[in-house]
């Protein structure tokens, strides 16, 4: 039932232990919330469980692979995505095009070279599909430096969607959306990640309500505590590791 | 082969010379590099621009010392205008446009001094006060290359004291390891930055103008000095000093020993010596993380 | 038909046809030139595979060029009775190697330290031209006589005469920039600039960087060697020109002029390079400096060169948001 196992992973930046023991599992259709104060580990986890850093300890599994130390590009084809708190949109091509450089990936034909982009009826065909369900319809030709932040935010949400993942991270998605947005955001996250399994790193206690099944939280690298949000809140040392940075 | 103990002493000796003259452009090139990001194509413009001034200066004044102060003082603000006015419009367009922005200006330099000074040659002679040879080593060496030597050990002292001990220095050190941070302890970076990058051109202009009497005024001299800055930069680590040094002081030798014994490949030593260092460690011997 | 695409293929076609008759239009002077803006239009197009559409800068771009001339030039004196087409052929798989194998080691490195290396590497294989002299004849360079074309129908057909050189540079060319139109057209041509444009996004969508861009650097180094194979046959000589810093630079400078953010603004370039260098420098000694602050203007104040500010389109927005 696990999707994602985390076992006893450490990653120090010369000599700075970030990360010192993390173990988790991610279960196979739940939404799961990453919290902690500033400069817990949060984003290093996403980091190490992408492949982006290999971490100086422990191990990752996903689908009961060992995908330690792969290279980014592999995991992702495996199935797990993420979104990057800073925007990773590409900026001049439109929504459309941005959608399309998923789909060419999701169909395996990032190197192919027999045939032209443009006339690939299929590949058309399932970004207008992704277009439709994702609500992008009315912004298909908008390059994405165009879009207001909260859309590109969007946007970002979507690329990892156009791959029909098995486990989407969201690296704390709404970053820097206004509180009314942020509410139909959730909202839109909730419908899309349907049947999928998410993790998303979130600041927002509202969102995390929101969304979340249960909740890890983080602090110093380590993991305080991991269940559902009932037990979170109760937790001692959960309140003091919060109020400990006030 | 077998060469007698005196002349390796002698080649020895030639490679520490052109090193140390090697040291003097690459410097600038290097700290530039470490510091803004910028990777100046049009450096090795600054070292060829102070040969020619040196030329010019001494030809109307007789004076080659003359032009030791004059060619530093007209190239540094030469660097100093081309960073205000020209680079810093491109730190906001992205590293490729400066990079283009430097070899387009390495360009118009060579085409500039081709028009103003033709496409012969010149030489300066040596002056007179370091004319002459030495006995070395059961042979004679001249005495201007000490000279060169010694002033460059001179001038590497100067900086290094400035860099370690002055407050001017201790803003530069840190300002190649983070400019942000730096800028946002309230140094005025821009101002450091411009400093730099004139000092930089000054100290090229004096490699340029000592190094004149000794390897002749042409017009390739700034690519070929380019390409040897490059060698130094990528094996001693962009922004690192004492690894512009050290490298600076192999390739001297590389090439030294390399004319000496296998002379039709000297030239190759070098680019496959840099080649594996940016396969293996491509911020140098001595280079910071990347 | 929008009018502005109606106006593109009205303009395209003239310049086709303007292209087919050269040698009725213009002096024989002018047929020189003129495969020279093609050969040089081919070697801008291959160079822009890696700048305008990777987002990389190879400084160093010679040494594809050098070797595709080199290996004609050794293929034809060597063994005269190659078949031409054969000849270039086999000189554009030496460069697609030498391209992978380069490409191996540097395409892992970006930004400044990809130039360097790519200079590196071009004035490595300077260093080989120029001190292998058994081989290469070293900065003296080797001359050979052009052999005659042999086609399946028209027969037999001299290369002694400038016009067929130019009918078969243009075959060539018009052949190598389509191919490379449409390869660039291909997802795996969209893959390139994806790479260039979000580099990070593109891994996370499963694209691995490291192979696109070997597979960029390798199209690139092919086209590069063909142009250097045209230019070689057609000066019947190659020497360390053909592999050196200045030739590099050219083609730096071509592309940057003419535009990076349209496939066919290295053309423009190379034809403008070309054509203004013939004209200029007879009028004046200046002309390189002309082109010196063309280039430092552009690279300012219009980054989709010349091409642009034609066509005036997205390329703000290309402009804006350059590969940093």
């Amino acid at each position: 039932m696990a999707i994602l196992r985390l076992e006893n992973i450490y990653k120090d930046f010369s000599g700075l232990e970030v990360l010192c023991g993390i173990s988790l599992e991610i279960r196979r259709g739940e939404r799961h919330a990453v919290i902690g104060p500033n400069g817990a580990g949060k984003s290093t986890v996403f980091n190490v469980i992408t492949g982006l850093y290999k971490p100086s300890g422990g191990k990752v599994f996903f689908l009961d692979q060992d995908i330690t130390g792969w290279p980014i590009h592999r995991i992702a084809l495996l199935g797990l995505v993420r979104s990057f708190q800073i925007t990773t949109i590409f900026p001049t091509m439109t929504v459309f095009e941005n959608l399309r450089n998923a789909v060419v990936s999701k169909f395996n034909r990032r190197f192919n070279i027999s045939s032209l982009l443009s006339r690939s009826k299929e590949i058309r065909r399932e970004c207008d599909r992704i277009l439709e369900w994702l609500r992008l319809s009315h912004v298909r030709d908008v390059p994405a430096c165009e879009l207001s932040y909260g859309w590109q935010r969007r946007l970002e949400v979507c690329l990892t969607l156009a791959l029909d993942p098995v486990l989407i991270l969201l690296d704390e998605p709404t970053a820097g959306i206004d509180v009314k947005e942020t509410l139909t955001f959730v909202e839109f996250m909730k419908e899309a990640t349907e049947g999928k399994t998410l993790v998303i790193v979130e600041h927002d206690m509202d969102v995390v309500f929101n969304i979340a099944d249960r909740v890890t939280v983080l602090n110093n690298g380590t993991v305080l505590v991991t269940g559902t949000l009932n037990e979170i809140r109760e937790n001692e040392e959960v309140q003091k590791a919060y109020a400990g940075r006030k | 082969m077998s060469f007698p103990f005196e002349i390796y002493v002698i080649q020895a000796t030639h490679g520490v010379v052109y090193g140390m003259l090697l040291f003097l452009v690459a410097s600038g090139l290097t700290l530039v590099f470490g510091m803004m990001g910028v990777l100046n194509l049009a450096h090795a413009s600054f070292y060829m621009l102070g040969a020619y001034f040196a030329y010019s200066v001494t030809l109307y004044s007789g004076n080659f010392w003359l032009s030791l102060l004059i060619s530093p003082l007209i190239v540094g603000t030469i660097g100093i205008l081309v960073e205000r006015f020209l680079l810093r419009k491109t730190y906001k367009i992205g590293h490729t446009a400066e990079l283009l922005l430097t070899f387009g200006l390495f360009f118009v330099f060579g085409e500039l001094v081709r028009i103003v000074w033709g496409t012969i040659p010149f030489s300066i002679p040596v002056p007179t006060l370091f004319a002459g040879d030495v006995p070395f080593m059961g042979r004679t060496y001249p005495i201007y290359r000490f000279f060169i030597l010694g002033f460059s050990l001179l001038l590497l002292l100067g900086m290094a004291l400035m860099l370690m001990r002055t407050r001017i220095g201790i803003i530069i050190r840190s300002a190649v390891s983070d400019a942000e941070m730096v800028g946002a302890l309230g140094t005025n970076v821009p101002i450091v930055f411009l400093g730099v990058f004139g000092g930089g051109a000054a100290l090229a202009a004096i490699a340029g103008v000592i190094a004149a009497p000794f390897l002749s005024i042409y017009l390739g001299m700034g690519g070929d000095v380019l390409i040897d800055c490059f060698v130094v930069i990528v094996v001693g680590g962009f922004g690192s000093l004492p690894g512009a040094l050290i490298a600076s002081l192999m390739i001297g030798e590389l090439q030294s020993f390399g004319i000496l014994w296998i002379p039709r490949l000297a030239l190759v030593f070098q680019f496959l010596l840099m080649a594996i260092v940016l396969i293996i460690k491509p911020t140098g011997l001595f280079g910071e993380k990347e | 038909m929008s009018h502005p695409r109606a106006y593109q293929l009205g303009f395209g076609i003239a310049v086709s046809v303007f292209f087919l008759l050269v040698p009725f239009l213009l002096p024989e002077i002018g047929i020189h030139l003129a495969i020279e803006v093609l050969i040089y239009a081919l070697f801008a197009v291959s160079f822009n595979i890696l700048f305008g559409y990777c987002g990389m800068l190879p400084f160093g771009h010679a040494a594809f060029f050098g070797a595709g001339g080199y290996a004609v030039a050794l293929i034809l004196k060597n063994f005269p009775g190659t078949p031409l087409l054969l000849a270039f052929l086999l000189a554009a798989l030496l460069a697609l190697g030498i391209g992978a194998f380069i490409g191996f080691f540097c395409v892992r490195l970006s930004g400044a330290y990809f130039s360097l290396i790519s200079i590196a590497s071009q004035m490595f294989l300077f260093a080989v031209a120029l001190k292998w002299r058994s081989v290469t004849s070293g900065d003296d360079g080797m001359t050979f006589a052009r052999p005659e074309l042999h086609l399946p129908i028209l027969g037999e057909i001299s290369m002694r005469d400038v016009v067929n050189i130019y009918y078969f540079t243009l075959t060539v060319v018009a052949v190598a920039i389509l191919v490379c139109y449409l390869f660039l057209k291909t997802p795996l041509g969209n893959s390139f600039v994806s790479i260039r444009e979000q580099e990070r996004r593109a891994s996370f969508l499963g694209y691995n960087v490291y192979l696109t861009k070997l597979a960029a650097f390798s199209a690139s180094s092919i086209l590069a060697g063909v142009a250097g194979g045209l230019f070689a046959f057609f000066q019947a000589f190659v020497g360390t020109s053909f592999i050196d810093l200045n030739m590099s630079m050219s083609v730096v400078v071509m592309t940057v002029i003419g535009g990076k953010a349209y496939f066919l603004g290295p053309v423009l370039g190379s034809a403008f390079y070309i054509v203004f260098q013939d004209w200029m420098s007879s009028l004046t000694n200046y002309w390189m400096i002309v082109v010196g602050i063309t280039f430092i203007v552009i690279v300012l104040y219009a980054e989709g060169g010349l091409i642009s500010l034609l066509k005036n389109e997205r390329v703000r927005l290309w402009a804006s948001r350059l590969n940093k």
